[in-house]
């Protein structure tokens, strides 16, 4: 029992070996927005929440040049007064300059970071991406704001599942490229998703109107949640059709190896609608007319990112997995090219509301 | 030959179960995907499965060698070649062990470094750990079991946390299933040799058990625990990352846990690498103990300054590994040392005996 005193001895030494990090003297990164400023120089924003004992946020935001991203990192950590980490990171902005260079640099220090979460949110901007983080969305804070922003539109609307994981593991695919929401600054206090950066490699190549999200989301989301859509059956009769949930399967055709086959199953139910009367024949016509626009709506897409040669949706992959030995270097830019679609689309209305 | 183990210090048969699984899980199990996709590809996980079956054939000779000569390794050696060779060809486990303990600790110490704090000294940090297991070991035998009980049972609700990653898991990842060649499967199932080690030490505390014949089951039973473990984490990472990634990461099982969210808690891994120590303590534990107790046998040196001994050994060869090169040389090595000892030594140690069997009844 003589070892007692001496362990408790040990311990309290123990605890001088690393260097202490309290809450209240560091100031932990929530956002971050980065923007091209000239040919390898960029410009970076870095935003720290401080908590007031009275419950009020106030966002600071420290902005400086670099030509690396480590340089940015250390000219800001001149400029805070506590020690700068990086562990409660939320989102990561970059500017639509920037996102047409290639941002797999930024992305690359992220991953290398071990304090790092996977699940923070990754998006580009519509014109300067530190004008987002300047501006004033309420109470919560910026970082919060735009996080929950992104998080609820993925949960509930048509944003298609993304985060910094999924922005990797779609990049270090081969045959898939990653695609990232896309946030636009209307005015010093409102900001909204205006659309879908979709990337080749790690270089923005287009950007997907909001409207078409909806459709984007069906091909692209495994579990896609709920997303509205409004459909026209003429004579000023409209309706908002809301899809409870939804599945979509790829395969290639048996017969022909170059024709893709795309099945999309939606359940959904009705949630507005214009006219006198929701027959179930109306209903019927209502699922038919919102198949015929999802076959079209999707073959569009697909047509369009063919011609662009990206690959969002992983058709690529799909060869990968599906064909045996598939020489992917050599053949998929060609079979691209080549490849035919074919899409099914199945709409079915379980419910029509609380009334009649 | 063989001294007598009084009954009191022997452990029952079921024990062993918690000896050789939690031997085996320890640091290699953080992020042995990597070397094995390397080869095997989306296939990595056939790989794993054939290396834990094989296993099975060593368990089992091993078994058969303690049986026919009553005993651990040492009296297995006098068996064969006699006394003074067989001690020296013993003495050489002695560093076997070490070694394993050593990569163990350093590779531990990294993964802290890297992962949560930069300033902690390797020194200091195995100084602490070295007390602690001496502590663990003056307790004797049975308390070295009951650690390795404990570094099972109670971490063992880290498993759960992988629930995060099924979410984002896309088992279509390990299509097309067999395209990869045998050979690069088999490649690849040698690459699983650090993260199975561990199991061999039956071979040194076959003594202690009480009714021998009745732990079997049990060391065959922690061996497909493991295999099943190693399998299932191989085919998440696979579903989970891409092939590319997995490739890049280093610890790619640490890496699953960025995904983790808590209302308490932003960072998981500060939780799941502080309850690594736990499974690291009886890896450490029980291969000094194997080596102190090997000193013991060979040298008749006392246990207690055995341990001292490698203790003092630990602390200073691991202050000269301290790169991530040095370390990745270090595990490597133990890694080729570990299959040579399971997959080449031990059957042909189990021919020997064979052979001494028959000469001797002659």
């Amino acid at each position: 029992m003589k070892k007692i005193p001496f362990m408790v001895l040990f311990l309290l030494i123990m605890t001088g070996c690393v260097q202490e990090k309290i809450i209240d003297e560091i100031d932990i990164e929530t956002a971050a927005a980065f923007d091209q400023l000239k040919k390898d120089e960029f410009i970076g924003t870095i935003l720290v929440q401080d908590y007031l004992p009275d419950k009020t946020i106030i966002n600071k935001v420290f902005t400086t040049e670099g030509s690396l991203r480590r340089d940015l990192l250390l000219n800001i950590q001149k400029q805070t007064s506590g020690d700068l980490v990086t562990g409660g990171l939320l989102i990561t902005i970059f500017g639509d300059k920037l996102a047409d260079k290639g941002i797999v640099d930024f992305v690359d220090t992220y991953q290398r970071d071990a304090s790092i979460g996977s699940r923070n949110f990754l998006a580009t901007s519509h014109g300067s991406a530190l004008e987002i983080l300047k501006g004033d969305y309420g109470p919560q804070g910026v970082s919060n704001y735009l996080y929950t922003l992104i998080e609820h539109n993925i949960n509930q609307k048509d944003v298609p599942v993304t985060n910094l994981h999924i922005f990797l593991r779609d990049f270090y695919i081969k045959g898939k490229d990653p695609y990232l929401p896309e946030l636009r600054r209307l005015n010093k206090t409102q900001v909204e998703i205006s659309g879908l950066s979709l990337f080749r490699g790690d270089r923005e190549a287009y950007v997907l109107p909001k409207e078409k999200m909806f459709f984007f989301k069906l091909l692209a989301d495994r579990h896609s949640g709920e997303g509205s859509f409004d459909v026209n059956i003429g004579k000023g009769r409209k309706s908002a059709v809301r899809s409870i949930r939804s599945k979509h399967k790829y395969r290639l055709s048996k017969e022909d190896r170059s024709q893709v086959n795309i099945q999309i199953k939606i359940r959904g139910e009705i949630r507005e609608y214009t006219g006198i009367k929701l027959t179930q024949a109306i209903v019927d016509q209502i699922a038919k007319k919102l198949e015929k626009e999802i076959e079209v709506e999707c073959m569009k897409l697909v047509k369009h990112f063919q011609k662009l040669d990206i690959d969002p949706i992983g058709f690529g992959y799909l060869h990968r997995k599906s064909i045996r030995g598939y020489d992917f270097e050599k053949n998929w830019k060609k079979d691209y090219q080549n490849l035919t679609f074919k899409i099914n689309a199945d709409v079915k209305i379980l419910e029509t509301g609380v009334i009649e | 030959m063989q001294e007598q183990i009084p009954e009191e210090f022997k452990i029952s048969p079921s024990l062993v179960f918690y000896m050789v699984a939690s031997m085996q899980i320890g640091i290699g199990i953080l992020g042995y995907q990597r070397s094995v996709t390397k080869y095997a590809y989306q296939d990595a996980w056939i790989s794993v499965l054939l290396a834990g079956a094989l296993l099975h054939i060593i368990v089992w000779m091993i078994y058969k060698i303690a049986e026919e000569v009553n005993g651990d390794i040492v009296t297995a050696h006098e068996y064969v070649v006699g006394k003074l060779v067989g001690k020296t060809i013993s003495s050489l486990f002695i560093v076997y062990f070490f070694i394993y303990a050593l990569t163990v600790l350093r590779s531990y110490i990294e993964v802290i470094q890297v992962w949560m704090f930069p300033e902690v000294s390797t020194f200091w940090f195995t100084f602490a750990f070295m007390v602690l297991c001496i502590y663990i070991i003056y307790g004797g035998f049975r308390v070295v079991v009951g650690i390795a009980f404990f570094g099972l049972v109670i971490p063992s609700y880290l498993f759960l946390t992988f629930g995060y990653n099924i979410k984002y898991a896309d088992f279509s990842h390990l299509l097309p299933i067999f395209d990869t060649s045998i050979k690069n499967i088999i490649l690849g199932s040698y690459q699983m040799s650090l993260t199975f080690i561990g199991f061999e030490i039956i071979l040194f505390f076959y003594p202690f058990i009480k009714e021998p014949q009745k732990s079997k089951k049990w060391a065959h039973f922690a061996l497909l625990t493991s295999t099943l473990l190693y399998t299932g984490l191989m085919i998440l990472a696979i579903a989970y990352f891409s092939e590319l990634k997995i490739e890049k990461s280093i610890w790619v099982t640490l890496t699953m846990w960025k995904i983790v969210q808590l209302p308490f808690v932003e960072r998981f891994e500060y939780i799941g690498i502080a309850s690594w120590n736990l499974v690291i303590l009886p890896n450490v534990c029980v291969s000094i103990w194997v080596a102190s107790r090997l000193i013991k046998r060979i040298f008749h040196l006392k246990h207690r300054n055995g341990v001292i001994i490698i203790a003092l050994f630990m602390l200073i060869i691991i202050s000269f590994i301290d790169t991530r090169e040095k370390i990745n040389v270090l595990n490597n090595f133990t890694g080729k040392m570990g299959f040579g000892f399971t997959f080449i030594y031990i059957p042909l140690l189990y021919i020997c005996i064979m052979i001494a069997k028959k000469v001797k009844e002659k």
